[in-house]
């Protein structure tokens, strides 16, 4: 259905050949905790395509790479098993656990003596560029510098992974197995990479390849630290160089490189932890040395004595060298999501299959979910919320209470209880003196009678919900502007409107599914149910976003009001996608009774979801496709609409009794808490 | 009713390292009976702690001094009542006899009872909890109609988890606050290593593995195990292997299959398990 290659098709075409794939798709969810457990924090596990978007650095298909939240690994590999995959995460993990990002030409120029009478330093350098590339553009080829040092770190960390994680090795060496059945290369460079998965040298092999790989043999046994990589670099670069000048004598040109850029990544990341400890420093010196209200006159000098004039000029000079170190960090953290993408901060992500009507089928992981908490640093005002709940308090409870769990209840005839149950006691004499044998279970106990209903609100953020709404009856306005306009006085006139603003701002669609969730959460809270509210919104299939305001095991608080207060407009509304990872939140709970609910504005649109953008066809298709798919897991899915024009659409996503529509906006909040009553009552 | 009177009268005490100044803190507490609260994740070392201490304690008194039991452990459970600490009446023959709970016997000899996972309890056992953590030390038992003082030697210890409980099971401020309270965690890899090696009998090489196991597994809590795998688990892991068990074999029967029913969950701790073991 469009230009990108699906991981189906790429199967498909893979199978062709006869070899066994691995889909990364398949193993995704297991790779990714699996990276976290050994990493100790979540990295996202994406596919090399999705780096696609960075316009600055390329990634091929087949390799992997990272930043600083994630790994990027090829869409499929051809092997038996994912055992394949689990070798790429670690080689990708061992670069942060060998420290190789950490590397900086300021210490290897005074370790590495070799390296500081090659290196001649760059006018055209500043303080931005990156380390890696200083390094390799202390030699006369920097791409095939660049290739020998990556060579040796390679080794370096192969030989890490071998001495911690003892059972990677056999993974390992069926891996390399794999990658070495692929014709034997020429060049010296690409022919020592397959040394280091277990090739042996040939009888052909020269004094430079067998140097090259005793080289390498002394560098996995003996290499600590990225220094020791450069350092072989300096020493064996010459021979190489010789090597290359005698062949063909063109070496590729140099580019930009993932580890140059990774590495600025991890430098950025230290300039802002100097950033901080300047920031602090800063605020205790002007704490204990100058009076607070004073600090503008101090640091100007002109008044007092010198001593106080010193340590203005010393705040002075911190000053500046905290802006300069804050404009080169911000330029530099814009510069890296330039190349590596933008950084997902604590989102996690998941995959998704869509249905494509069209063709009659599901594309294999389509979309992809990243799930994250709402910003809740903002002001966002909680107050309007509040006066809600109280607003609705009452006639909201009224309803509920039809569904209020009776509580506590005598089970009688049991077993084991907290008192003896008579009428069983006296049962088991008589069977006794009758002679039979009694039956034992002679006690009663209280039980809780327990509700095991958990809910989740999907609240449509799309960018539509910004629409103001419409009053219900239209005024005829036409000559209220020219007669007030005449009667009133320029200044009172626009005194007058502020205040009007203030009296009655214009509402939109977003601040009633707002006021709806409040009333919710505040009901379902009295009730004991667990629920949890996401917005959704997002742009594109490999960015839907999904944001929590309540996970189901969180309790309701103020950082909850905070969090739907912070629910804004944003994209677009891809709901298929939306609604499956719901169900999957819900199928986890675990509970007897799940529900999910649905608020939305208008159908559901996203800039690719289906070929033609206009056409909303597809998108109907795929919602109505998951809900159905949740509905087979044993979910009672509802969707309601503000949009008058819903019937169109939503009777072709769900059956008559499982959608509504809201004439009156107003309404919301109301209706939200009878359908969940009827929907959960039964 | 779980309970299980832990007989301590042996001679040599339950194996525990400290991880910090816990047994220096459970001593000076003692010594004004005051109660305490073992907060932790599961087989982090509460109960061992608790078994090692109150060993301690008795060892130091003299024969006499020496209630039968040194040490009462309820394993709490959501449908432990008041009554099944307390005790109740009980069908013996043609009549009812009453039968002391295991909260009373302590109460009566001046043993230790430690309440395990005290919140899984109902809500009815804080009420005698109450009563008897501060200056009163006093049990009222209804059915009987007694009030019995507390043995002076009588101490209570409970534990909580406050991980995997529910926000609804969190104890209450005004039962927290009557204890003083001491937070257990589990281990470093080189404790952890050594804790593996003494208890399950296997070499350095092995335990240390293991404890690297452990330290990675858990930092996958929140997936669907909220516990990580605990330090009982992995000697448990050791005393399987020691026995003579393969050590992939050992680790998914005590490892993997134990922590999570979660399909793609136990795929990862298998592979995470997989490379680390040699």
């Amino acid at each position: 259905m469009s230009e990108a290659v699906t991981a189906e098709s790429m199967k498909q075409n893979l199978e062709q050949t006869d070899e066994p794939v691995v889909v990364l798709a398949d193993v995704e969810s297991a790779l990714t905790l699996f990276a976290e457990g050994i990493a100790g924090r979540y990295l996202h596990i994406r596919s090399s395509q999705e780096f696609a978007s960075n316009p600055r650095l390329q990634l091929n298909a087949a390799d992997s790479g990272q930043n600083s939240d994630t790994l990027f690994l090829p869409e499929s590999v051809t092997s038996s098993d994912a055992s394949a995959y689990r070798v790429l995460v670690m080689e990708q993990i061992g670069l942060r656990e060998c420290d190789t990002l950490g590397f900086r030409m300021e210490t290897a120029l005074t370790q590495l003596p070799d390296l500081a009478t090659r290196h001649q330093p760059d006018a055209n350098a500043g303080p931005r560029t990156g380390d890696y590339r200083l390094l390799f553009d202390s030699f006369s080829l920097p791409a095939l510098a660049e290739d020998l040092f990556l060579l040796f770190e390679e080794t370096r960390i192969q030989a890490h992974l071998q001495r911690s994680y003892p059972g990677l090795i056999k993974h390992m060496r069926i891996h390399h197995a794999h990658l070495l059945t692929s014709p034997r290369p020429l060049d010296l460079l690409s022919r020592a990479k397959r040394w280091r998965m277990g090739e042996a040298l040939s009888l052909a092999d020269g004094p430079c390849e067998q140097t090259l790989n005793e080289a390498l043999q002394n560098h996995s046994k003996h290499a600590l630290s990225v220094y020791d990589s450069a350092e072989a670099l300096c020493r064996q670069y010459d021979a190489v160089l010789a090597y290359y000048a005698t062949e063909d004598g063109d070496y590729r040109e140099a580019e930009e490189s993932l580890v140059d850029w990774l590495n600025r990544e991890q430098r950025a990341e230290e300039w802002e932890e100097e950033l901080e400890d300047i920031n602090e420093q800063l605020s205790q010196s002007m704490a204990t040395e100058i009076p607070t209200g004073q600090e503008e006159e101090a640091v100007y000098g002109e008044a007092g004595d010198g001593s106080q004039r010193q340590i203005d000029l010393e705040i002075k000079e911190i000053k500046e060298e905290r802006d300069i170190l804050k404009r080169r960090v911000d330029m530099e953290r814009s510069a890296v999501a330039h190349a590596l993408g933008k950084a997902q901060g604590d989102a996690r992500s998941f995959r998704y299959d869509e249905w494509d009507y069209l063709n009659h089928h599901y594309l294999r992981a389509w979309c992809r979910v990243f799930e994250q908490p709402l910003a809740t640093d903002g002001d966002d005002d909680i107050a309007p919320l509040k006066a809600v709940i109280r607003a609705y308090q009452n006639t909201v409870q009224r309803q509920l209470e039809q569904i209020r769990p009776t509580g506590l209840e005598r089970i009688r005839r049991v077993q084991d209880g907290d008192e003896l149950d008579l009428n069983a006691v006296i049962e088991a004499r008589q069977d006794i003196r009758a002679g039979q044998s009694p039956n034992e279970r002679v006690y009663s106990r209280k039980e809780r009678v327990q509700r095991d209903v958990s809910a989740i609100f999907l609240v449509d953020l799309s960018a539509s919900t910004d629409d103001p709404i419409l009053p219900p009856e239209p005024k005829d306005w036409s000559n209220y502007e020219e007669d007030e306009a005449d009667t009133r006085a320029g200044w009172y006139a626009s005194f007058d409107d502020i205040e009007e603003e203030q009296e009655e701002p214009g509402r939109k669609i977003i601040d009633l599914e707002r006021e709806a969730m409040v009333v919710m959460a505040a009901a379902l809270e009295a009730l004991g149910d667990s629920y949890g509210i996401y917005g959704f919104s997002g742009y594109s299939k490999d960015n839907v976003e999904l944001y929590i305001a309540k996970e189901p095991d969180d309790g309701f608080s103020q950082a909850t009001l905070k969090s739907i207060a912070a629910m804004t407009p944003k994209g677009s509304t891809r709901m298929g996608p939306a609604i499956r990872h719901a169900a999957q939140k819900l199928m986890n709970t675990g509970s007897a009774m799940k529900v999910l609910m649905v608020i939305s504005d208008g159908f559901p649109q996203d800039c690719d979801y289906g070929p033609v953008r206009g056409n909303h066809d597809y998108g109907v298709e795929d919602t109505a496709k998951a809900l159905q798919e949740s509905q087979q897991k044993g979910i009672e899915t509802f969707c309601m609409t503000v949009d008058k024009s819903g019937h169109d659409y939503l009777k072709r996503m769900c059956p008559d009794e499982r959608y509504m529509i809201i004439e009156e906006m107003e309404d919301l909040p109301d209706q939200l808490t009878k359908v969940y009553t009827a929907l959960t009552g039964k | 009713m779980n309970q299980n009177n832990t007989a301590l009268h042996s001679d040599q005490a339950p194996y525990y390292l400290p991880l910090a100044d816990e047994v220096d803190v459970f001593q000076a507490a003692y010594v004004s009976r005051l109660p305490i609260l073992l907060k932790g994740p599961t087989g982090c070392g509460k109960t061992r702690f608790v078994e090692h201490m109150s060993w301690h304690l008795d060892n130091a008194r003299t024969a006499s001094e020496r209630p039968e039991v040194p040490l009462l452990t309820v394993s709490c459970h959501e449908d432990l009542t008041a009554t099944d600490m307390v005790g109740r009446y009980l069908l013996k023959g043609d009549e009812t006899v009453w039968s002391d709970g295991p909260l009373t016997r302590a109460v009566r000899t001046g043993a230790i009872c430690y309440l395990d996972e005290v919140v899984e309890a109902r809500k009815d056992t804080t009420v005698l909890i109450h009563s008897l953590t501060d200056h009163r030390r006093i049990l009222p038992i209804d059915k009987t109609g007694e009030l019995l003082d507390a043995h002076p030697d009588f101490l209570l210890v409970i534990s909580y988890n406050p991980g995997y409980q529910s926000v609804l099971k969190d104890l209450k401020p005004s039962t927290r606050q009557r204890f003083v309270s001491l937070e257990f965690d589990y281990p470093d890899v080189a404790t952890e290593t050594q804790i593996i090696q003494h208890e399950s009998g296997v070499e350095a090489n092995t335990a240390e593995r293991l404890a690297v196991i452990g330290e990675r597994v858990r930092n996958l809590k929140q997936h669907g195990f909220e516990e990580g795998v605990s330090t009982r688990l992995l000697i448990y892991t050791g005393e399987l292997i020691a026995a003579g068990i393969a050590p992939r074999r050992a680790a998914t029967a005590s490892i993997i299959s134990a922590i999570s029913d979660d399909a793609s969950v136990q795929q990862a701790v298998a592979d995470i398990v997989d490379v680390i073991l040699p």
